[in-house]
């Protein structure tokens, strides 16, 4: 059985296929314009990198925040159950998810089988997402995939204070201003998005094994600064990003019969 | 007896000069970097209106975020002491305060002696404060002050920003403007958006008659307007909202001065 999986979220598209529970293709795409327009032609370039005609997918699910407007999928399902799913998929001893995006962060707990038991989320303010390490990679000049390494050269000698994303940008500046060096900004930057996680995964209980997913966990700073902060281990999928439609994919197997 | 006050805000700073309850002079500058040096540059500028030498000033009392900095200063007291009493000074009935800044807002409930009873602050979140207001100006390209006044020209129904944070906020407010939707119809609900987060406040502090208005946004008419109508009540706004937190510096000042009448203080 074939079945496909796009997660749709504030800033990229991303999408998986599976063959009986195997994955045959994916990607990552940019946002661009009109959510249903985007996530068709993401599809079609998915279906050939798969060399695959439309017909041959059993099954497809949307899920991420512009799930619903996906006009070709079947169904869709809440990013919260894909995340957790697709993690479970790469790491079965996973019980904690820490899923953080572009727009938000979500904390995950899941039972032996990958089922869904509680979850808590921040999308009301931008503290501790991706969309603040982006203003800060534009501020410092750096790419987003440079930061993580870059900060991890610093011996973490300052700190910042402020929780929201619009004053730490004016703590930043004031930082550049008293002299502080790049990396150790990246990295104060790092930590204090890693505080913001921690706090938010505090609230609910964190229990071992913890996987991080979402695109910021492609920031090693981040990762290491939460392995500092929470003292456990984290484990990250090769494509964090995708773990959403990996999810997705499992899901709309399962509903169509096959076997996960 | 002349006695000084400075408030050295995150975005301001004012000096205030008082001789017997009677203001003689005051300035208001933006904040540089240096926070003893801005303290410095206020008191210089107000002395320059008046033909008062700085030794005259027989004590000065430090406010704000940096008052801990300002080096004549002989004491400093808390911007939320400062400004109740600030707010006494200017009108006497007033028994709720609200102190609106560039990076916080603060509800101060008084008695009639202008004394603290109750506050609350959000200095957290930047929605609601004066730098959501200079984000967005800077965003939609045009001067703080027109904001007010332009936010009251869309005749039509109130617009609703959806996010709270202005990190997303901006991110929807282009949108809108992409859209085509008129400047004065974001603006209204721009101002709008802060009106609700600072009602928020208001309630949860409760709110007694008579409610006064200071700080920068103050002079936003449209943040005015709209917070009046949402809580029910008129508002008392002095005619330089900026500077209440240093008036009520410069007269705990006169306080240390009569409690001690001779030798320092």
């Amino acid at each position: 059985m074939i079945t496909a999986g796009l997660d749709v979220g504030h800033q990229s598209i991303n999408g998986v296929i599976l063959d009986d529970g195997k994955i045959i293709a994916h990607l990552s795409l940019k946002l661009a314009g009109e959510v249903n327009a985007s996530a068709t032609v993401a599809f079609e370039k998915l279906l050939s990198r798969a060399k695959l005609k439309p017909a041959k997918i059993d099954h497809l699910f949307a899920t991420g925040v512009g799930r619903e407007k996906v006009a070709i999928a079947n169904g869709h399902r809440t990013e919260m159950l894909c995340h957790l799913k697709g993690a479970h998929r790469l790491f079965p001893g996973a019980r904690t998810v820490i899923d953080a995006g572009a727009e938000g962060i979500r904390i995950l707990k899941g039972d032996d089988r990958g089922n869904l038991i509680h979850f808590v989320l921040n999308d009301k303010c931008a503290a501790g997402t991706g969309i603040f390490l982006e203003t800060v990679a534009l501020m410092m000049k750096v790419s987003l995939a440079e930061m993580g390494p870059l900060s991890l050269r610093s011996a973490g000698k300052i700190l910042l204070t402020s929780t929201c994303a619009v004053f730490a940008e004016s703590e930043i500046v004031g930082q550049i201003h008293r002299g502080a060096s790049r990396d150790d900004i990246l990295h104060a930057v790092h930590e204090s998005v890693a505080l913001r996680i921690a706090l938010l995964a505090r609230r609910i209980g964190i229990e071992p094994q913890v996987v991080q997913t979402g695109g910021v966990a492609r920031n090693i700073g981040v990762v290491e600064a939460l392995r500092r902060n929470l003292e456990l281990d984290i484990h990250v999928p090769e494509n964090p990003e995708l773990m959403g439609a990996l999810g997705a994919a499992l899901l709309a197997q399962n509903s169509a019969g096959g076997k996960t | 007896m002349i006695t000084c006050g400075i408030d050295v805000g995150s975005l301001t700073a004012e000096a205030v000069i008082l001789r017997n309850q009677g203001l003689l002079a005051y300035s208001l500058i933006p904040t540089g970097p240096d926070s003893a040096a801005t303290a410095r540059e206020a008191l210089e500028e107000a002395l320059q209106k008046i033909r008062i030498r700085p030794q005259e000033i027989e004590l000065t009392v430090a406010t704000g975020y940096g008052r801990v900095v300002v080096p004549f200063a002989q004491k400093n007291i808390s911007e939320i002491s400062c400004h109740a009493r600030g707010a006494h000074y200017f009108f006497p009935g007033a028994r709720t305060v609200l102190d609106m800044g560039g990076q916080d807002c603060k509800v101060i409930r008084c008695d009639e002696k202008g004394k603290v009873t109750n506050f609350m602050m959000n200095d957290k979140c930047a929605a609601g404060t004066g730098r959501s207001l200079e984000v967005m100006a800077g965003l939609l390209q045009i001067r703080l002050e027109d904001i007010g006044p332009l936010s009251l020209r869309n005749p039509g129904p109130p617009l609703k920003i959806s996010n709270t944070c202005v990190v997303f906020a901006k991110t929807e407010v282009l949108a809108l403007a992409r859209q085509g939707v008129p400047l004065s119809q974001i603006l209204g609900g721009i101002c709008d958006g802060v009106a609700e987060q600072v009602k928020t406040l208001v309630r949860r502090v409760g709110l007694e008659e008579e409610f006064m208005i200071s700080g920068g946004i103050s002079k936003n008419i449209g943040v005015v307007k709209r917070l009046e109508q949402k809580l029910g009540v008129k508002s008392h706004i002095c005619f330089e909202p900026q500077i209440v937190g240093a008036v009520g510096a410069a007269l705990f000042a006169m306080d240390f001065l009569q409690k001690a009448p001779s030798g320092p203080v």
